[in-house]
This record gives C-alpha cells, sequence and structure tokens, in this order.
C-alpha cells in the first residue's frame, strides 16, 4: 500500500463555499478530512447546478461535489449544546480545523481559534473568509463576486461599455482556499516539527490581490490605473493573426503574432494548401505579412505616415484571414494549428474540454460512484501528479454519511 | 527575528515567467533559500516587462531590474546566471541540484530535455529531489509541445468561455489569470505535500502540474455539468443560478480615481432576506415587496427590469457609500476596487498592512504582494529585494555549490556564468 502525501493527518473543516476548496486539496492528498455540515447541508450543497433529475437534494449539488471530493460528512446542529460539544470534541482530534464562517460565529460556540488553541497547542487552525481576522471590514458580508470585485480582478475584466465582469467559478473563494492550502501545510510541516500550532488567517480580498497582474505596479510606480479593455486589449486595433476569431463551430485565440513559435507566413502557407490565401500572396498584402509581429508594430508607431499606410490595409487581411477560421472547426484550427508551431488557442468549451484530446489520452478524467444514484460519473481528476504520493479524486460524501461512524468512534 | 518555517528548504528555482516564479516567492515569502537559475542567454521576459520604475524626470528607468512585474514575483531570492545552453552550465546545475531539496521549472518539456533536467536524470544527481515541473500541457502526451503562455492558455482552459457577458465572444478576462495563483499555489500545495513525504519515508519524488489540469480543476461546475448531466453551459455575465439580484451597478463617477473614473458597487442577494434589506438600504422599501421581485424565482423572471432598476438607485450614489450602506444592512456588497484602491485608498487593506515596501538598489522603493497567508505564529514577509541579474553567482557559486576561485574563473571566461 502506497502511504500517502497526508497520511495520518486528521482535518475537521466548517466550512462552505469559501473554504472548502482547501479541504479538497488535503482530502485528494490523502488527509482524513471530516465536514461538519448543518442539518439539510449548507449553502453549496444547496445551490445548483444539481443532477438532472435531482433537483434540490443535497447530495446531487455538482456545486457540492466540485468542492467537496474525497471528505467524509458529519451533521451536527452547531446552535445546540449538544452539537457545539459534540463537534468541538471532534475539532480536537484533529490536526487541522479549517472554516470560513463569519468572523466570531465559532468562537460564539466554543469552537473558535482561542479555546480550541487553549486545549490543543499543536492545532492548526485556519480561518478562510472575504476580509480575514482583523480590520475595519473584518465583519463584512461575503459573496464570491465582491471578493473579485473588492480584490482588484473586476476592474480588468470586460468592454468599458460594460459593468466590469466577474471571473467564472468563484475565483475568489478558489483563491483563498489555494492559499489557506499552502498556509495550511506550512503550519503543518512547523506543527509536526515543533509541536506549535497557529492560526492562519486568509482573506478572500487579499488572495485575489496577486492576480491583478501589473495593475498594482503601474499604480504604485506611475500613479496610473490600468482598467478593463475589453476584446482588443491594450491596443485598439484589431491585428492579422491575434484576437479572438470565430470558427465554424466556436472560437479560437490567436496570438501569431507572439514572439514563439512561427510568424504569419507559416499561416498563410497553411491557407495556401487549402486554396484560402485569395490575395494574400499580392502586393501589398505579403510585404506586410512578412514584416508584422510586436517589433514591427513597435517600430511603426515610431512612423505614422508608414503606419496610416499598413493599418489601412489590416482589415482586409483580417478578413481574409477570418474566412479561413471560419471554414474550420476551433478544434482542426486548433490542432493543425499547433502541430504547425502556429501560437492559436481553442476556447474551449465544457464539451471540448470533457473531449481535449490531451486529457483524455493522459486519463485525466476519472470515475466515482454517483452521490446521487447507482451509476457511475466521470469527473475532473487533481491538479497535479506526485509520482510517489499520488492525490486522488474519490467521490464527494452524502450528507451525513458518516455521522454515526465518526461520533461513534471519538 | 523568529525563524521561519521553511528555512533549510532550499530551492533551485529554473523557472521563468508568472506561473513558476511566484511559487518560488511564497516558498521565499516562509523562508526557503530561493535561487533563481536565470541567463541572458534565455532570459526571463518579465526583467524587460512594463511597468517600469520610474526616474524622477519622469522617464522610465532601464535595463534588467526594474520591472516591477518582475521584481513582484522574485522577492529574497538569489539570482545566479547560468547558461543552461552549454554541457558546462549543465554540470554546474547538477552540482546545484546535489545541494538543494526541491526544484522547480515551468519550462516546456522541450527545453527540459534540451538542457537534460529530466526528472529520470535529475533523481540521479540527487535522490532525495523534489522536482516539479509545471509545463503548459503536460510532459507527456500528443499536445505536450503545444505553444502557449498565459494568454492562450485561459482560453483553452474554459475559463474565457465561461466568463464574460453572453452577447459578447469569448475575448477572455482582461489578464493571464491563471499564473499568478491558481497555478503557483497548486504548485506550491503539491512541494509541500512532497516535503511532508520526504520527512517521513526519506524518499523525493516527481511532480508534475500540467496548467490545463490544474486550472481545468478550478472551473466551477462547467466540466462536471457537461460529464453528468451532458450539457454545455457557456458564460453568463454577472448574474448567478443561486443568487438575484447579482451583479455590478454603476455608482456616480469618481474623478479623484484617476484615468478609472466609472465607480461600481457590486451587490449579491443569495436569500429574500438579503434583498429586501438591499432595498431598505438603498431607500426604496417599496420595491422590497414588489411581488415581481419578492421571491427568488420572481427576481430571476425579472432580472433585466430588476438590473436596471438598482442601476437607477446607485447611479447617484458614491461608490464607497453605496458599499457601506448595503454591509451595514448585512448585504454582501462591495465597490469595484482598482489598484489605487487597493493601494492607497481602501482602509482595511491598510489596516491588515498586506502590501510590503522594499526598497530597491535599481528600483527604488517598491510595493509588493505579501503573503495571502498570515500565520499567528511563524509568519512570513517579503524578505527583500527582489535580485538583480547575476546578483549572487559568486555567492551562489563558492558558498552553495563549493567552487573555488580558479573554477569560477574560468567559467566566467568560457561564458558559462551568463
Amino acid at each position: 500500500m502506497v502511504e500517502r502525501a497526508l497520511e495520518g493527518v486528521r482535518v475537521v473543516e466548517f466550512t462552505d463555499e469559501t473554504g472548502s476548496y482547501c479541504g479538497k486539496l488535503l482530502a485528494d492528498l490523502g488527509a482524513d478530512v471530516i465536514k461538519v455540515e448543518p442539518p439539510g447541508g449548507g449553502r453549496q450543497r444547496n445551490a445548483g447546478p444539481f443532477v438532472t433529475g435531482h433537483d434540490g437534494e443535497p447530495d446531487a449539488s455538482l456545486a457540492f461535489w466540485v468542492h467537496n471530493t474525497s471528505k467524509k460528512s458529519v451533521v451536527l446542529d452547531l446552535d445546540s449544546p449538544a452539537g457545539q460539544a459534540k463537534a468541538k470534541q471532534l475539532a480536537l482530534s484533529a490536526d487541522i480545523v479549517v472554516e470560513d464562517n463569519p468572523v466570531g460565529y465559532l468562537a460564539a460556540r466554543g469552537l473558535g481559534y482561542a479555546q480550541l488553541h487553549a486545549e490543543k497547542p499543536s492545532l492548526v487552525y485556519a480561518s478562510v473568509t472575504g476580509f480575514g481576522q482583523t480590520g475595519p471590514h473584518a465583519t463584512w458580508a461575503y459573496s464570491d463576486i465582491v471578493g473579485q470585485a473588492m480584490g482588484g480582478l473586476m476592474t480588468l475584466a470586460g468592454e468599458m461599455a460594460d459593468p466590469p465582469n466577474m471571473i467564472y467559478g468563484h475565483q475568489a473563494d478558489i483563491s483563498a482556499s489555494i492559499h489557506a492550502a499552502q498556509g495550511v501545510m506550512i503550519a503543518l510541516l512547523h506543527a509536526e516539527e515543533t509541536g506549535q500550532g497557529q492560526q492562519v488567517d486568509v482573506s478572500a480580498q487579499e488572495a485575489c490581490s496577486m492576480s491583478q497582474e501589473t495593475a498594482m505596479q503601474s499604480w504604485d510606480f506611475q500613479k496610473k490605473n490600468r482598467v478593463r479593455t475589453g476584446e482588443l486589449g491594450a491596443i485598439p486595433l484589431r491585428l492579422p493573426g491575434a484576437g479572438t476569431l470565430k470558427t465554424k463551430d466556436g472560437y479560437v485565440l490567436l496570438f501569431i503574432i507572439a514572439p514563439a513559435g512561427e510568424d504569419l507566413p507559416a499561416l498563410v502557407d497553411w491557407m495556401r494548401e487549402e486554396g484560402m490565401q485569395e490575395d494574400l500572396d499580392e502586393e501589398p498584402y505579403r510585404e506586410i505579412i512578412s514584416a508584422l509581429n510586436m517589433g514591427f508594430l513597435t517600430q511603426i508607431m515610431g512612423d505614422p505616415a508608414r503606419a496610416a499606410q499598413v493599418i489601412g490595409h489590416l482589415p482586409h487581411i483580417n478578413d481574409v484571414i477570418g474566412r479561413f477560421f471560419e471554414s474550420k472547426t476551433a478544434k482542426e484550427a486548433y490542432e493543425e494549428g499547433q502541430h504547425r508551431r502556429l501560437l492559436i488557442g481553442i476556447v474551449s468549451t465544457p464539451a471540448d474540454l470533457a473531449e481535449n484530446t490531451q486529457l483524455r489520452t493522459r486519463g485525466w478524467y476519472i470515475r466515482f460512484p454517483n452521490p446521487a444514484g447507482d451509476s457511475t460519473v466521470e469527473f475532473p481528476g487533481p491538479p497535479y501528479r506526485l509520482s510517489e504520493s499520488p492525490a486522488t479524486v474519490q467521490r464527494p460524501p452524502r450528507l451525513g454519511e458518516h455521522t454515526e461512524a465518526i461520533l461513534g468512534a471519538l | 527575528m523568529t525563524k521561519r518555517p521553511l528555512e533549510g528548504l532550499r530551492v533551485g528555482d529554473f523557472s521563468w515567467f508568472g506561473a513558476g516564479p511566484i511559487a518560488g516567492n511564497t516558498l521565499a515569502q516562509f523562508g526557503a533559500e530561493v535561487i533563481r537559475v536565470e541567463s541572458e542567454a534565455k532570459l526571463d521576459g518579465l526583467r524587460r516587462a512594463h511597468p517600469f520604475a520610474m526616474n524622477p524626470d519622469g522617464t522610465f528607468k532601464d535595463g534588467y531590474n526594474v520591472s516591477g512585474y518582475f521584481n513582484n514575483y522574485n522577492c529574497g531570492k538569489l539570482s545566479l546566471q547560468l547558461n543552461l545552453n552549454v554541457e558546462k552550465g549543465q554540470e554546474i546545475a547538477y552540482r546545484l541540484i546535489e545541494k538543494c531539496d526541491v526544484f522547480l521549472t515551468n519550462f516546456t518539456p522541450r527545453v527540459v530535455e534540451k538542457w537534460n533536467l529530466t526528472y529520470n536524470q535529475l533523481s540521479r544527481v540527487n535522490p532525495r529531489l523534489i522536482a516539479a515541473y509545471a509545463p503548459m500541457q503536460g510532459m507527456e502526451g500528443p499536445h505536450r509541445d503545444f505553444l502557449g503562455f498565459g494568454a492562450v492558455l485561459t482560453p483553452v482552459t474554459g475559463l474565457s468561455e465561461m466568463s464574460g457577458f453572453p452577447n459578447r465572444p469569448p475575448f477572455g478576462i482582461g489578464t493571464n489569470y491563471p499564473d499568478y495563483v491558481v497555478n503557483p499555489g497548486h504548485t506550491v500545495t503539491a512541494i509541500l505535500a512532497a516535503v511532508r513525504y520526504r520527512k517521513r519515508t526519506g524518499k523525493g519524488q516527481c511532480i508534475e502540474l500540467p496548467q490545463l489540469e490544474s486550472v481545468v480543476n478550478t472551473l466551477g461546475t462547467a466540466v462536471p455539468e457537461h460529464l453528468v448531466n451532458g450539457t454545455n453551459p457557456s458564460r453568463n455575465g454577472n448574474r448567478s443560478i443561486s443568487a438575484s439580484p447579482h451583479g455590478a451597478f454603476r455608482c456616480a463617477d469618481d474623478p479623484e480615481s484617476i484615468g478609472s473614473v466609472d465607480r461600481w458597487v457590486v451587490i449579491a442577494c443569495r436569500s429574500d432576506a438579503e434583498w429586501q434589506a438591499a432595498a431598505k438600504a438603498l431607500g426604496h422599501a417599496d420595491a422590497a415587496t414588489d411581488p415581481k421581485f419578492a421571491t427568488f424565482a420572481a427576481r430571476k423572471a425579472n432580472e433585466d427590469e430588476l438590473e436596471a432598476l438598482i442601476g437607477s438607485w446607485t447611479a447617484g450614489l458614491k461608490a464607497e457609500e453605496a458599499a457601506a450602506t448595503l454591509q451595514a444592512a448585512g448585504v454582501p456588497a462591495g465597490v469595484v476596487q482598482n489598484a489605487q484602491d487597493m493601494l492607497d485608498r481602501d482602509p482595511h487593506m491598510k489596516a491588515r498592512g498586506y502590501y510590503r515596501y522594499v526598497d530597491h538598489p535599481e528600483a527604488g522603493r517598491e510595493a509588493h504582494d505579501g503573503p495571502a497567508a498570515v500565520l499567528s505564529e511563524t509568519p512570513g514577509d517579503v524578505p527583500g529585494p527582489s535580485p538583480l541579474l547575476g546578483e549572487h553567482t559568486m555567492d551562489v557559486c563558492e558558498r552553495i555549490i563549493g567552487l573555488n576561485m580558479d573554477e569560477i574563473a574560468d567559467l566566467l571566461a568560457d561564458g558559462v556564468l551568463v
């Protein structure tokens, strides 16, 4: 039997949307993660989308599944003294507690950091919340979009004509959970070496900060705010071989003019092989295509007359390239383009990802029993591959599935 | 100063751009000794990328050491200049890796193989090594040599398809988002798990983080909806299937928000009670009980109208005041903040001291992202400025690798330490 990376580590979590991905990472790495849930389940259990035909069933929430694989579930009513006492006993049996409740909620139930730490000094206790445990906004109400907004992500996403865009997939929650997992692992190593536990305090707002990319330094150095620049990006000009293009059945992103891989003439070679180069082999297009890359663009910016001349020809080149991609499926454009070393990415839909050649060939998707039925279902595998102590993804628990067994063994 | 928790862990950071170096950055913040191996022969593009520090006369500083983009991801590391395109450089790399606990790279498999840095090779040099590879697609498989970096990875992972408004093409999310937290954070989590495993078993191992797998893992329910239910969901703007209203609403312009005067407040009402509290807080108790909006189902059915109505309420308000008013009523709300807000105007960020300011010998005083996990007993910190290119070449060669002065002189003369 292979020893797991987190063999022998018990985690008790009081988490819902914000901290549960942290527990999933620990559980997939082999920790014994026990999720304490309220009767009926929390917000995530009751949020859709659900397995078809099982609307509203807490065991059938895909939102719950994705962040709660490989865990066990114990139901306790933390508003009752008996539930609080059991929860405390359970938490004190753990090496790590992860929670994401409003500040003060668990302390009011005898389950705060100070209370548990006093009884078990080696305990690692992570609080994963919108704004952290301290500061004037610590008690602010939080939901993922609030973290993305206050953390600086949304201001960078979208068209200026639209409201700023949220990134799909609860990314403020994910960012907070991933930072928590790193903090918990550091604290666990320290606790195992010294016996000293500690509190790990993660703010979703801060967890988003690193993802502002260069916006933070643009302000720090230059007192300029980066803003959302939409489809065309920082250069408000549609450039051949760059940007989001329609295909027969979807979209691809082209970045052929970036300094990697082959340049635009290689795309025209491909178009010619299929008889779709139209007049791009003729002047003035040929010359522009052979020169067009990021360096060339920088160069002509300093020569307004030349720039105007070149820019006038770009829409036609864009149109011809556009017609070529509209004749292909997104997958054909992506795979064949990449085989020709052209920097092209497919704009994957969920179905594209489910069928992605690379993921399928490598056997990334796993299969587990459907917690809401008798069948088995396919599911995404773990985020990393460890050669000696692999992460594995087991099915998420049914609500309260392990209540009796775990409380009975305390 | 208290001992930092990862002191004694030595990391050979053979990575570049974002996803790799940020993983090394986190380890350095918690006390690991991180040796950034880099070369003018294959320069990290971020060293030459905006934004650059400014001179007092308003011009940009120039050179390899003044990019805020690079500097933010490499705090407190040691920089060893080493040309891995030559065999001697690879020999020195092995001698360094012998002394390392962790090896880290995000170069493509082709480059890793060209430089003879595969796990098979490195584990012979150092069997206890934890070697982490974070290429875009993976070290194996039919797409392993596909080209790409953040800008191309984002659409391939599904983030572009799933984000933004449905009436717009899937043009992406404005940044190379997966590079900054998801991929480096997963990498560090795996490395630390492997450190624990090694403490218990004595065994090193190979970690592979295919960025595609790492990011699809965080793509909400999108792919499981297809795998389990056979549907193919797409983007739906700022709306939520379990909350309404859920979005960003325009407030009064703020001329003090430099170059970014449009201001927005986000609101998320996850229950009828939160909706009623929001409407009352914004001075529209009548709407709170309007049957058109009284239940979640009704609000979803009339969501266009609901959003227009809320927009009309917020239009004249200062975003900060709208957020504070809603928060006082217990409603999740916040300002769509820009970097100016994050660094200089948000009282909460200031009170928590997340950003750390460090004096850099060439760039000057600069802001850094601090550790986002705040540990009470063994806190991380920004351990120092980012290294100048090759700043620690001599130190690393002598102190860590154990080369003598004659050997170092030969390597310099042979163009290995460039």
